[in-house]
């Protein structure tokens, strides 16, 4: 995709009228007021409510589930068990087809749904649920990814794995007999380049199970209407990838499903592909009424996690600081069910390398069952794991080579430009740049305080390819404009960013622009709210829809007055040529010979598949540098971070506050999984599958000093210059902080989180190391 | 001994955002789901339901609690406020202001008990210092914002130390 | 959600010992209900009757009693806060109440509720452990006196009989010239580590000192022969000597490996939060105050 200045109405002065403005957002006065209204506010006429009965073993053959006594419970409207689901094929995912809505035969994970139950309310459903009898004989459980890989292992899955809904998957590559169910192998160059190096480090980290925790859980409200017909309202992050996977459980064209989406309390990718959506579905349909099924906090934490990994790197040096070779051999635990972690493991893996130059790469990555929550997409998308490893052994080279950490980066980093692999997109930033502004960021040249040091890291990942994002702008005859796309408002302000746009290309002021919502009825195709996509794609093709409107103005103004359409201006809502104005309104009631009316651009960013190793070529690289500051208090082992300053290339700024407003966040969440977040696990029991157990940041937790800097060069694929942000802030704070410690005591610890026992234990050890340690 | 049986209702009369309201409720309705159904206040959340997020966070008598684990019973003669009565008529609370305009809403999910929690302070105390506000937040999550700007714009609606309303 | 029960309120302590004797485990006391609604949400504990003792004259008192300072079972955290009572005769314990959980908690939940849950992982225990608290229980048979030490047995297990209900706590107001601190550690929701200390001064040495830990085991203790150690020392010594006491309470705790460390992290840790508490003492009996920080540390 070619960089795009966008040809909307900036009249060539280079300045912008709402891009780049800090505008409130547009739905903030509804969130402050309470009228925002999410999925769980959802009420329909007749409506029933859900409640689910779950596995409490990890793993156990399903002997017997007897529903009579709930089914005859006053108030109950309908009992599902798996065999009751026969008017539809009840499993599904995007990537391998392994879960089933309900457990059939065996449960796979604590927590697993093994029995649905619809009723009046949700005391009735629950006491439904007291009826339920299930015996179950508990199975042998993998729990760990070493259970999970020795040879003999028992199998989470038997059977043939069948393929999923996306096409980047259909090589799916399972390892027949053993828990890999999807593989992942890359190369270039020479793999015996690792005997040419100077020096050659090998090193094993690893990440824990990380759990979303959006404040608004999982949702779904299903409704059939007389005509077969099925409407959803989902807490979702993709209602198109939704709405694929109703239509082949259910055997419904597209065009008979209505996937629609209200604003999302929170996603994080734990909202993306279906989850609670074909429950809901099935129940509507046995009990005929619109049936809601509202996971809380602790049905969450069974629902999805983020990929845990092992990753084991291999990198080789040359004397003079060059990255030589680089061989990542990495497991993901993607629990019970693939969920989407195939293409987590792809790109996570693909982009080892990050920002650096490196000839010589061999990757492999395995996914792995375990008897565990699913793993699925979480902000980074597999890419923190290998860069908490990757960014920790670049200060392990550094302290090898008695380099300076930042100096050592900056000497491999990529050039503006330079090819990352054959046949993907060029590096489309100055990697240099955000460097050097981290460094000041973090004020690097100057020494910390006794007690302090600073640690830096720097990220490189690639966004979802091919993808297909699809908009509508409607100028109506009033002058007012409506866009249409379907980007999921998840807190991002992405949906106040298309307004922007669509307000900038038409100059038009931001309150006359309204941004329908999500709903595959109404809005056309995107393919995702996730991987930092939004601005970029589905702001392209909001851009290139208003563009379209503005051409067809522009085309009306000109045969109105005789002038070529070229030499026409944009200015204020209005076609402009010298002294005369041709306001929207008297266009369109020109063009349409009456007050009545409209025009409609669209706009379709569909790249399309190309040589690239994944498939499709980025759309943008995804660049994001941090820097820690840390103190240590040696007898607890606690960490605190005393600043931390993030820069991010971000193209263009469509809203500069919320992109600082995105990065804050980022940095606080990457501070969880850093310091404070674990999902524990004993034998196959979550020990902490809720808010009193499972630790995430608080405003106390935030450092004293916090910067979020942005590099805007104008040289993204998105619109005015525009790339992604998101991802970025996040993946960098556990290699900066694991690398301050290391500077500032002497530890270097490979496992997440940074807890206070952990670094206490490896203080202890480097006190009075173990013999043979 | 004042006895409501099981499975029976008693009344209460509560005061919600200066409002009088009579309602039948049952023993172990919690006052979190007699405001979102029955008076259709959907402002209060649930998220963790075990009073550790404040996404429930209501102020009774000027007090925050959790409306997740509260009785409504506990509620009759007692003077609620939710984030719907903030504002008067058109006219928002500073806070309500201060969090648009220093962009410390995204999600929206943890902002109604991020702003009652934020009043109760400032009520109590005018001119908390930036310490203090965190230190007040303990028990108000947010897991979009980072709470930088959060803590901003509670600090933007402080009066510096003497002045007086 | 909560399960459908009966709501009683009693006027009296007799009224609700009856409900208590003839329910037995179906029915559970509920004043603040921070965690009684909990535990009934989750499931794991199934009441046909709540018996709502907020009712009961006299039980939210905080008032000064011959000397001590009894503190009612339904007063909440954040009276005890903000009572007068409380500040003039046992301060430290208006500094504690003030750090429990957050500000929802503590306006709901209550200090009887607190105790007669005796979830390990809280601060009200330890802290009235060094001011010789005693729980008051009352029946319809009558009342009696426990010391908090008796009562507390284990994790969530307490000595109250089945038709009991705690009524107040009462403490005793350190002499003269006592300096004390409470601090507690933790980077999780509830507390992982809780220590108090209390120094009485005879002039310029330690007449006698209270040392309890808690949420490291399963029900806080008193450090007897960390206490014995310190009794007789000159405080300007206590600084030099304080790694020895903290190693000797230490060795007196008795840790449970769990979510918030294995038992010899918190070993070791009660060893160091002992000897920076009794700094932090120290500093106060002689007039100063640390500024100390640490992180996940509060400095009550």
């Amino acid at each position: 995709m070619r960089a795009a200045g966008g040809r909307g109405a900036v009249s060539g002065r280079g300045r912008f009228r709402v891009v780049g403005q800090s505008v409130r957002r547009t739905d903030a006065l509804e969130k402050v007021t309470g009228r925002a209204r999410y999925l769980c506010d959802l009420e329909l006429p007749g409506m029933a409510h859900a409640r689910l009965l779950r596995s409490p073993y990890a793993h156990a053959r399903l002997v017997r589930v007897d529903v009579a006594r709930a089914r005859a419970l006053p108030g109950v409207h309908a009992v599902l068990a798996a065999a009751d689901l026969t008017f539809c094929d009840p499993t599904y995912g995007p990537a391998l087809r392994d879960r089933p809505m309900l457990a059939t035969g065996v449960v796979r994970y604590e927590g697993e749904p093994v029995v649905a139950v619809a009723a009046v309310d949700e005391a009735t459903a629950a006491e439904a649920l007291d009826l339920v009898e299930v015996d179950y004989e508990e199975l042998p459980a993998v729990t760990t990814l070493e259970e999970a890989l020795a040879p003999g292992a028992p199998l989470v899955h038997t059977g043939e794995p069948l393929a999923g809904h996306f096409s980047d998957l259909a090589t799916l590559k399972a390892k027949p007999g053993t828990n890999i169910c999807h593989q992942f192998d890359y190369q270039r160059g020479r793999p015996a380049a690792f005997a040419e190096a100077d020096f050659v480090l090998e090193e094993t980290y690893t990440f824990p199970r990380i759990q979303h925790y959006s404040m608004e859980p999982h949702g779904a409200v299903a409704s059939w209407d007389d005509e077969g017909g099925l409407t959803v309202w989902a807490s979702t992050q993709n209602p198109f990838s939704v709405r694929a996977e109703l239509a082949k459980m259910f055997d419904l064209p597209a065009s008979r499903i209505r996937i629609a989406v209200p604003l999302l309390g929170g996603g994080f990718g734990g909202k993306t592909y279906a989850k609670l959506e074909p429950l809901a579905a099935a129940l509507a349909r046995v009990t005929r009424r619109p049936v809601r099924l509202l996971a809380s906090v602790e049905d969450a934490f069974r629902t999805v996690r983020r990929c845990s990994a092992r990753v084991r790197l291999k990198l080789g040096f040359l004397g003079d600081g060059r990255i030589l070779a680089l061989d990542c051999r990495a497991d993901f635990d993607v629990g019970a069910y693939a969920d989407i972690a195939p293409r987590v493991i792809q790109k996570g893996t693909y982009t080892t390398t990050g920002p650096y130059r490196v000839a010589n790469v061999k990757l492999h990555s395995n996914a792995v069952y375990t008897n565990t929550t699913p793993g699925g997409a979480f902000r980074g998308f597999g890419v923190p794991q290998i860069v908490w490893g990757v960014e920790s052994m670049m200060d392990v080279a550094a302290d090898r080579l008695g380099r300076d950490p930042v100096d050592l980066r900056r000497q491999n980093l990529l050039a503006h430009g330079e090819e990352f692999a054959p046949g993907d997109t060029p590096v489309d930033g100055k990697l240099e740049e955000t460097l050097g502004r981290l460094a000041e960021a973090i004020q690097w040249s100057q020494a910390s305080p006794p007690g302090r040091a600073k640690g830096v890291a720097a990220m490189m990942k690639a966004s979802v390819a091919p993808s297909v994002s699809e908009a509508i702008v409607r100028l109506h005859a009033d002058g007012s404009v409506s866009v249409l796309a379907s980007t999921v408002e998840m807190g991002q302000g992405a949906r106040t960013v298309m307004a922007q746009i669509a307000a900038e290309v038409l100059a038009v002021p931001l309150a006359r622009v309204s941004v329908v919502p999500p709903d595959t009825a109404v809005t056309p195709y995107d393919q995702t709210t996730s991987s930092s996509r939004s601005t970029t794609m589905v702001g392209r093709a909001v851009q290139e829809a208003a563009e379209d409107v503005l051409d067809q103005l522009r085309k009306i103004a000109a045969a109105k007055l005789g002038v070529p359409a070229g030499r026409l201006d944009v200015d204020d809502a209005a076609i402009v040529s010298g002294p005369t104005r041709l306001p929207y309104p008297e266009l369109l009631d020109h063009h349409f010979g009456m007050r009545g009316g409209e025009l409609i651009g669209r706009g379709v960013v569909a790249p399309g598949r190309t040589a690239a190793p994944l498939g499709g070529s980025t759309p943008f690289w995804e660049v994001a540098m941090g820097g820690a500051e840390i103190a240590l208090d040696e007898e607890t082992g606690a960490i605190s971070v005393e600043a931390y300053a993030s820069v991010s290339d971000v193209g263009r700024c469509i809203n500069p506050q919320q992109c600082e407003a995105q990065d804050e966040g980022a940095i606080m969440q990457g501070l969880g999984h850093t310091l404070l977040e674990e999902m524990v696990y004993e034998g196959g029991q979550l020990l902490n599958g809720d808010l009193v157990g499972y630790r995430v940041p608080r405003a106390g937790d935030v450092p004293p000093r916090v910067e979020t800097r942005f590099v805007e060069n104008g040289d993204g694929a998105g619109p005015f210059g525009a790339k992604g942000v998101g991802e970025g802030g996040l993946i960098p704070v556990s290699p900066a902080v694991g690398n301050a410690l290391a500077r500032l005591a002497g530890i270097r610890l490979r496992e997440l989180p940074l807890t206070p026992e952990r670094v206490w234990r490896a203080l202890r050890e480097r006190r009075s190391p173990r013999p043979g340690g | 001994m004042h006895v409501i049986p099981i499975r029976s209702s008693c009344r209460i009369r509560v005061t919600v955002n200066g409002r009088p309201v009579e309602l039948d409720v049952r023993p172990e309705a919690l006052l979190l789901d007699v405001l979102r159904d029955r008076l259709e206040l959907k402002g209060a959340r649930r998220s963790c339901d075990v009073q550790v997020c404040g996404a429930c966070t209501v102020l009774l008598d000027g007090a925050p609690v959790s409306a997740c684990t509260f009785l409504a019973v506990e509620a009759d003669g007692r003077e609620v406020l939710t984030v719907e009565g903030l504002a008067t008529g058109d006219r928002l609370d500073p806070l309500q202001e201060a969090f648009m305009d220093h962009g410390a809403v995204q999600c929206g999910f943890c902002t109604a008990g991020m702003l009652l929690t934020a009043r109760a302070l400032l009520a109590e105390e005018p001119a908390p210092s930036p310490a203090r506000v965190a230190e007040y937040l303990r028990g108000s999550l947010c897991r979009c914002t980072g709470y930088r700007k959060i803590v901003e714009a509670i600090l933007a609606c402080a009066r510096p130390a003497g002045v007086a309303r | 959600m909560l399960r459908p029960f009966a709501l009683y309120q009693p006027a009296t302590v007799a009224e609700a010992s009856e409900v208590l004797a003839r329910d037995g485990r179906d029915a559970s006391l509920y004043a603040g209900g921070t965690e009684v609604l909990l535990i009934l949400k989750a499931g794991l504990l199934r009441v046909r009757s709540l018996i709502d003792v907020k009712r009961v004259p006299g039980l939210a008192e905080i008032r000064a009693d011959d000397g001590h300072l009894s503190i009612g079972a339904t007063a909440t955290h954040r009276a005890v806060e903000r009572a007068p009572a409380v500040h003039a005769r046992c301060p430290l314990v208006a500094g504690v109440a003030r750090h429990v959980a957050n500000i929802r908690v503590r306006n709901v939940g209550t200090v009887g509720g607190n105790l007669a849950f005796a979830d390990p992982h809280s601060d009200l225990a330890t802290v009235f452990l060094v001011f010789d608290a005693v729980v008051r229980l009352a029946s319809r048979a009558g009342e009696r006196e426990l010391p908090l030490g008796d009562f507390v047995r284990g994790a969530y297990e307490t000595a109250r009989a089945e038709d009991e209900l705690l009524t107040a706590v009462r403490l005793a107001p350190w002499p003269a010239g006592a300096a004390g601190a409470y601090v507690k550690f933790g980077v999780h929701e509830r507390p992982t580590l809780g220590v108090a200390v209390a120094l009485m001064r005879d002039g310029a040495a330690i007449a006698g000192a209270r040392v309890a830990v808690g949420c490291v085991g399963p029900r806080p203790q008193r450090a007897g022969a960390a206490e014995e150690r310190l009794r007789g020392w000159a405080l300007a010594d206590l600084e030099r000597h304080a790694d020895e006491v903290a190693a000797l309470a230490a060795g007196e705790v008795e840790p449970v490996t769990d979510l918030h460390g294995s038992s010899e992290y918190k070993r070791d840790m009660t060893r160091v939060f002992v000897r920076r508490t009794l700094l932090v003492a120290a500093a106060r009996a002689a007039g100063r105050d640390t500024h100390a920080r640490h992180p996940h540390t509060i400095i009550v």
